[in-house]
C-alpha cells in the first residue's frame, strides 16, 4: 500500500467519475468511462490484488467499453432530456443517492479496520488457505485455488450466469422472421468494410499472438495472475479486433450464432461434467481428488491441480463464445447485416 | 547501473512531460495528435528500458524471461501505438475536423 | 531506489491529470479518444513501475501486456465509429434514434 500513489490515483478516479456524468455526449461519456476503468485497474494493482486487476483490465477497460461503443453506434449520441418534471426527477435521484451513501457510511462504522488481524476471517479462514493451498492442491496461486477448488460451486454458477447473459442478449435482440437465414454465411468472404491497409495489416499480424497470449493466460493461471475468465475475455477481444479492422461478416463466417451458443454451452457442460464425473467416481460434486482414478499416474494432490485446469478451460471456452456473441448481437442490433 | 537507470527514467519522464504540454497547448486536433502519437511511443520505449536493466541484476533464466516479457511490451507498443494514431487521425479526417489556420494579424 | 520509483509514479499520475484535462475539456469527441489512448499507455508503464516497487515484477508484467492490447483495441473501436457516422458533435434535440441516412 503506497499511500502517495493511492491518493493520486483515487483523485484521478473521482475526477473521471464526475466527468462521465457531466459530459453531454454519450460517446464521450463512454470514452471517459473507459479511462475510469483503466484507472480502477491501476488502483487494484496498487493494493496488491492482481487477479482482480487483470479481470478489470480485460473486462472493464477492454470489452465493456467496446460494447458501450457498439450500443451508442446503434442508438443515439444525444442525451434524452424530458422538458417537464426535470427538477423533480433530479431531486429524487439526488435524494436516493444521498440516502444510499449515508446508509453505507453508517454500516462502514461496524467494519473491522483495514488489514486487522483479529477478525474471524483473518483468524480462521485465511491462515488455512495460506498454509494449506500448496499442500492440498500443488497450486501456488491462492486466488485460483480458492476460486476453482475450495469455492468451485460459485465459479460454476458464475459461468452459467455468463452463458445466461449471452442467451438473454440473443433473446432480446434477435428478431427471427420467415426470411431469416439460419445457415451460416459462406466462408472466405471478400471483405466489404472500410478498406484501411495499415489497420488491416497490423491486425492480421497481431491476432495470432493475442490468441497465443490468451491461451498462455489460461494455462498459466496456476502460477501467475490469470485463469479462465481473463484468458477467455482476451480471446473474445481478439475476435472483436478482427471484426473491427476487417469486416463484421468475416467474424460471422467463423463464429456464427450456432457455433457461439454451442461453444458457450460446451464450456458450462465441461465444468459441470467434471463435477459430475467426480460424483460418478464416488466423491462429492466437484471434489477433484477422485479424478486420480481416471487420470493416469497422478495422486490426489495433482488430480486437484489437473481438475482445476480442466474447469478453467471450460470457463475460457464459454466466456470467449459469449463475449463474441454479445458483441455481434449488440453491434448489429440483431440483424447481422453490418457492424462497427 | 543505478545511474543509467535513473538517467533513462528521468529522460523518459521529460519526454512524457513534453508530450503532455504538446497535447494541452497545440491549437488544433491534428497537431495534438502529432505530439501524442510520436511522444507517447518514444517515452514508453525510454521508460521500459531502465525497468529491464533494473530487474536484470543477475543472469539466471527467470530474469531473462522477465526481461524478454518487458521488451515484448515495448515491441507491442512500438507496433500498435502508431497504428492507433493513424486510426484516430483518419477518423478525424473522415468526420470533418478542420485544420487550424493562422489568422492574418491586422496592421493597425 | 524505492522512493525514487514512488516519486516517478506520482509524477506520472500528475502528467495523467494534465492529459485528463484534455480528455474532459477537448471540444470534440476525437480529442477525448486521443486523451484516453495516452492515459492507457501511461497506465501500462505505471503498472510495471508498481511491480518494481513491490519487488514482484513477474506478476505485473502479464497485466501490463494485456493492458496495452486492450488499449489498442478500444482506440481502434472508437475511431471506427466515426467512419460510419461522420459528424463530430451529436445532432440537436429531437433525434431519438439514428436514421439510416448517414
Amino acid at each position: 500500500m503506497i499511500w502517495q500513489l493511492d491518493i493520486s490515483v483515487l483523485s484521478l478516479i473521482v475526477l473521471c467519475a464526475f466527468a462521465t456524468i457531466m459530459v453531454k455526449d454519450l460517446l464521450s461519456a463512454a470514452i471517459i468511462f473507459g479511462a475510469y476503468s483503466f484507472l480502477m485497474c491501476l488502483l487494484w494493482t496498487e493494493m496488491g490484488a492482481v487477479d482482480v486487476a487483470f479481470t478489470e483490465a480485460s473486462v472493464g477497460a477492454g470489452v465493456s467499453t467496446v460494447l458501450f461503443f457498439a450500443a451508442v453506434f446503434q442508438t443515439t449520441r444525444r442525451v434524452g432530456i424530458r422538458k417537464s418534471g426535470r427538477m423533480l426527477s433530479k431531486a429524487v435521484a439526488l435524494a436516493a443517492t444521498l440516502l444510499t451513501g449515508l446508509l453505507l457510511l453508517i454500516a462502514e462504522a461496524d467494519f473491522p479496520g483495514f488489514a486487522d488481524t483479529l477478525t474471524p476471517a483473518s483468524l480462521h479462514v485465511s491462515p488455512y488457505y495460506i498454509t494449506q493451498t500448496l499442500h492440498d492442491t500443488n497450486v501456488p496461486n491462492m486466488v485460483t485455488s480458492v476460486l476453482a477448488d475450495y469455492r468451485g460451486f460459485d465459479t460454476m454458477f458464475e459461468t452459467a450466469v455468463i452463458f445466461t447473459a449471452g442467451l438473454a442478449v440473443i433473446a432480446i435482440l434477435r428478431r427471427v422472421t420467415k426470411d431469416t437465414p439460419f445457415a451460416p454465411p459462406a466462408p472466405y468472404i471478400v471483405s466489404e468494410g472500410y478498406p484501411d491497409t495499415i489497420i488491416r495489416f497490423i491486425a492480421r499480424q497481431l491476432v495470432p499472438f493475442i490468441q497465443l497470449f490468451a491461451l498462455y493466460v489460461v494455462a498459466h493461471g496456476h502460477h501467475s495472475p490469470g485463469g479462465g475468465f481473463q484468458g477467455g475475455v482476451i480471446l473474445g477481444a481478439s475476435f472483436i479486433l478482427l471484426a473491427i479492422s476487417y469486416d463484421f461478416k468475416i467474424v460471422l463466417g467463423i463464429m456464427n450464432e450456432r457455433w457461439n451458443v454451442l461453444l458457450g454451452s460446451l464450456g458450462v457442460l465441461l465444468y459441470a461434467g467434471i463435477g459430475f464425473l467426480c460424483l460418478l467416481l464416488g466423491a462429492n460434486f466437484l471434489d477433484y481428488s477422485m479424478l486420480s482414478k481416471v487420470l493416469p499416474a497422478t495422486d490426489t494432490v495433482m488430480a486437484r491441480s489437473h481438475g482445476m485446469l480442466g474447469i478453467e478451460i471450460g470457463v475460457a471456452i464459454a466466456v470467449m463464445a459469449i463475449v463474441v456473441s454479445i458483441y455481434l448481437n449488440i453491434v448489429s442490433h440483431g440483424k447481422y447485416d453490418k457492424g462497427l | 547501473m543505478d545511474i543509467i537507470v535513473i538517467g533513462l527514467t528521468i529522460a523518459g519522464l521529460a519526454f512524457f512531460f513534453a508530450t503532455t504540454v504538446g497535447i494541452l497547448r497545440f491549437p488544433d486536433f491534428y497537431s495534438r495528435m502529432h505530439a501524442a502519437g510520436k511522444g507517447d511511443t518514444l517515452s514508453s520505449m525510454l521508460m521500459l528500458l531502465p525497468l529491464v536493466l533494473y530487474n536484470f541484476h543477475e543472469a539466471n533464466l527467470a530474469n531473462l524471461l522477465l526481461a524478454m516479457k518487458i521488451l515484448l511490451i515495448g515491441v507491442f507498443i512500438f507496433m500498435a501505438s502508431p497504428t492507433a494514431t493513424h486510426a484516430i487521425v483518419d477518423a478525424g479526417f473522415e468526420a470533418g475536423a478542420k485544420p487550424w489556420v493562422k489568422k492574418p494579424e491586422d496592421e493597425a | 531506489m524505492d522512493s525514487f520509483f514512488i516519486g516517478i509514479g506520482v509524477a506520472l499520475c500528475f502528467i495523467m491529470l494534465l492529459t485528463l484535462h484534455r480528455a474532459i475539456q477537448g471540444p470534440t469527441a476525437i480529442d477525448r479518444i486521443m486523451g484516453v489512448n495516452v492515459i492507457g499507455t501511461k497506465t501500462t508503464i505505471l503498472l510495471v513501475i508498481i511491480g518494481t516497487i513491490y519487488h514482484r515484477v513477474d506478476m505485473f508484467v502479464d497485466i501490463a501486456l494485456a493492458y496495452a492490447l486492450l488499449n489498442f483495441i478500444v482506440t481502434i473501436a472508437a475511431s471506427r465509429y466515426f467512419q460510419h457516422h461522420k459528424n463530430l458533435s451529436p445532432r440537436g434535440y429531437g433525434y431519438r434514434f439514428r436514421r439510416e441516412d448517414d
